[in-house]
């Protein structure tokens, strides 16, 4: 869950390397304006750092790194593996992180985004409304109002069928029309992929430049996710991260899963998160208020906000969790201590 | 009863009272010699009534309050104690004559002789007030179980099957925080105290809960070669044209590209309404009314100008006078029923429908962005 170096390295040099970003950019701020912090200050010997709560890289706001937008594309291949779950969370844990962004509901026969945000009752005109000229593009985006710098763009109603005479030359449009909006470019478009490799994930994947591969760890979601991967690789998209939801570090231990790293030698993929089984999920799922917006956070809304957070400085995990161990408590630990 | 107290308490001393008159003179006393046996009785006794007749001509009530702190004086025997344990409070009233007052011209005097006359009332006092623990203890007891009472009632109301509390924990409503409700943030992501490294940088604490970490091995070779595993694999081009089953493939299209899509295709269609410049144009429009709103407004807008003209036509041959009233109803009728007629064949056949939007000056300016 964490951006950690191998245990070798001693503590210090462990925590400098996880603040200190891989990308290049990160150095030259000027060259990307939307970055919302100054960088870190130039590394002072240890014994000068101010006392910091949690040694984590996350410990300061993520500098974003490529061309704005950012097109990502979150796919799967096997359904049901969280793919909306995965793009309503990272979308508004960037939102919360500062950064605009254009959610796209590409599901063509099955859009759940909506519901999991909140916003199935605001969503009035979808893309197919705005290529018939029934809309404009602007009137056809929803903002969430929680965070005004989240906005959904369904491209079907659940009814209506989705003309792909052009096919996926409508996404391309419609990115483009986004980067020429008054309210400036977005930092991030997300687009929710369906199921399958259909021609809605063909629709899907047409603007992407990048890749978000969620899969779980049984053999199932990962054939589909390497025929998957495959796909994407042929059409170009080479920057693809994985996401391995639901683990269970119980059933890990007792070998009854695959652990996040066989799932990483099979399907050789950076790993951009990797996100615990949570009954919160489907709680809030039901509530339309999507886990990183829960107080207290849960174990999968604080993984999904890390995951947001490597996207944007287009990082990975070094370390995973393995397993839990228990707790080792104090000597007055029966009274609470 | 060795802690009484002696307030001597007389209304004439007492500036406020001075300025009142009162009808009697009142004398409360603790002691008294005179007390008889039951230690819980209250005595009055008019012995000492005295009408103070002083040369004011106005009846005041002395109103003495007496009580002993100091030593009573040795008196012999168990009288003293009795006088000791109970309390005495010795109302006098001193009544002036009525009559004369009566028949006195003045009426308030006569309504004050009036009052006065009424019969005297006791005022039984403690002489000590001590605040029982049993009391206390009681009304605790009390409050408690008045919030307890209310809790459940109000956990009790919560949780009535049926309820919108209880509907929204079983799943069947959605909760009322949803859409516009405000925000649940934490207060920092950026400095998050949920997760913690531990000392040893092999685990780390997040929610409470310790996990061991274990480094990630995959390497750049390793990457690469998956790479060229799965470019092996899978030998894919992505689809560029969607053909329906049964059309011809046009010439300069790679088979490989074509994706069949099926007639009764769930939720993907290769028949379109518009063309794919004008698609892409309602993609860019910014601002203005959308193209087809637009298109139908001025197809409406034709219409009706064509049917105003139809009219003036009518009324050079038919007598307009003779006319109108059969005209009203049939041109009423009309009105609304062409558009839908117009949206509903737009809607069936989207060739003859697209035409007309294409097609005449009108459509051109609608282009232009």
């Amino acid at each position: 869950m964490v951006s950690l170096q191998p245990p070798l390295t001693n503590s210090n040099t462990l925590f400098y390397s996880t603040l200190t970003p891989p990308n290049p950019f990160h150095y030259f701020p000027n060259l990307y304006p939307k970055t919302l912090n100054p960088p870190p200050p130039p590394l002072k010997p240890p014994h000068s750092l101010p006392k910091i709560q949690s040694i984590l890289q996350y410990n300061r706001k993520p500098q974003l790194a490529g061309d704005t937008p950012r097109v990502v594309v979150i796919t799967s291949g096997k359904g049901g593996v969280g793919k909306t779950t995965t793009t309503a969370n990272v979308g508004l844990s960037l939102a919360r992180l500062g950064f605009s962004v254009v959610a796209i509901d590409a599901d063509v026969g099955l859009r759940n985004l909506d519901l999991l945000l909140g916003l199935e009752n605001r969503v009035n005109y979808t893309v197919v409304e705005v290529l018939n000229g029934d809309c404009r593009l602007d009137q056809a985006l929803v903002r969430d109002k929680r965070w005004s710098n989240f906005e959904l763009l369904c491209i079907s109603k659940p009814r209506s069928k989705l003309p792909l005479g052009f096919g996926g030359k409508a996404l391309i449009w419609l990115v483009d029309a986004l980067k020429d909006r008054e309210e400036g470019v977005p930092d991030f478009i997300l687009i929710d992929c369906p199921a399958g490799i259909d021609a809605g994930f063909i629709t899907a994947i047409t603007p992407a430049n990048e890749a978000v591969l969620v899969t779980t760890p049984d053999i199932t979601s990962l054939r589909d996710a390497d025929r998957v991967t495959g796909l994407l690789e042929c059409d170009g998209i080479r920057d693809i991260k994985m996401i391995v939801n639901r683990v269970r570090t119980d059933m890990i231990k007792g070998e009854d899963m695959m652990s996040v790293l066989d799932v990483q030698e099979m399907l050789g993929l950076a790993l951009l998160g990797v996100i615990p089984e949570d009954s919160e999920v489907i709680r809030s799922t039901n509530r339309g208020y999507p886990l990183v917006l829960n107080k207290p956070p849960t174990l999968a809304g604080l993984a999904f906000e890390q995951a947001a957070w490597r996207l944007v400085e287009q990082d990975s995990m070094k370390a995973v969790m393995v397993e839990e161990e228990p707790k080792k408590r104090g000597w007055f630990s029966f009274f609470g201590g | 009863m060795a802690s009484m107290s002696t307030i001597q308490l007389r209304l004439h001393t007492l500036p406020s009272f001075q300025r009142r008159d009162f009808p009697s003179f009142l004398e409360f006393r603790t002691e008294l010699g005179m007390i008889s046996s039951s230690s819980s009785s209250i005595t009055a006794t008019g012995c000492c009534a005295r009408w103070n007749d002083s040369s004011t001509k106005t009846l005041k009530r002395k109103f003495a309050v007496r009580a002993l702190s100091d030593p009573p004086p040795p008196v012999k025997g168990d009288q003293h104690n009795n006088r000791l344990q109970h309390q005495l409070f010795t109302l006098i009233s001193h009544k002036p004559p009525i009559q004369p007052a009566l028949n006195s011209p003045n009426p308030t005097l006569n309504l004050r002789h009036a009052v006065a006359s009424l019969p005297t009332f006791i005022l039984p006092k403690k002489k000590h007030f001590t605040p029982s623990f049993a009391t206390g203890l009681c009304a605790a007891a009390a409050f408690v179980l008045f919030v307890l009472r209310s809790y459940t009632a109000s956990k009790s109301r919560y949780s009535r099957p049926g309820s919108v509390a209880d509907l929204v924990r079983r799943g069947q409503l959605r909760s009322d925080r949803r859409g516009i409700s405000t925000p649940l943030k934490y207060e920092d992501p950026f400095n998050n105290p949920m997760v913690k490294i531990g000392k040893s940088n092999s685990t780390i604490e997040m929610c409470g809960k310790v996990f061991r970490l274990a480094p990630v091995t995959l390497t750049k070779d390793q990457q690469t070669i998956h790479q060229k595993r799965r470019s092996r694999a899978y030998q894919w081009k992505r689809p560029k044209v969607f053909l329906k089953e049964g059309d011809s493939i046009p010439p300069d299209v790679d088979p490989d590209t074509v994706r069949w899509i099926p007639a009764n295709h769930p939720f993907a269609t290769t028949a379109s309404e518009i063309n794919e410049d004008l698609a892409q144009h309602n993609v860019y429009q910014k601002h203005g009314v959308p193209f087809r709103i637009q298109a139908e407004h001025e197809a409406l807008q034709r219409k009706l100008e064509a049917l105003q003209n139809e009219q003036k036509l009518g009324k050079l041959v038919i007598d307009p006078i003779a006319a109108q009233d059969f005209e009203r109803p049939f041109k009423s009728h009309l009105k609304p029923e062409e558009p839908a007629e117009r949206s509903s064949s737009k809607h069936t056949n989207p060739d003859s429908a697209r035409n007309p939007f294409l097609d005449g000056p009108a459509s051109d300016e609608e282009e232009k962005p």
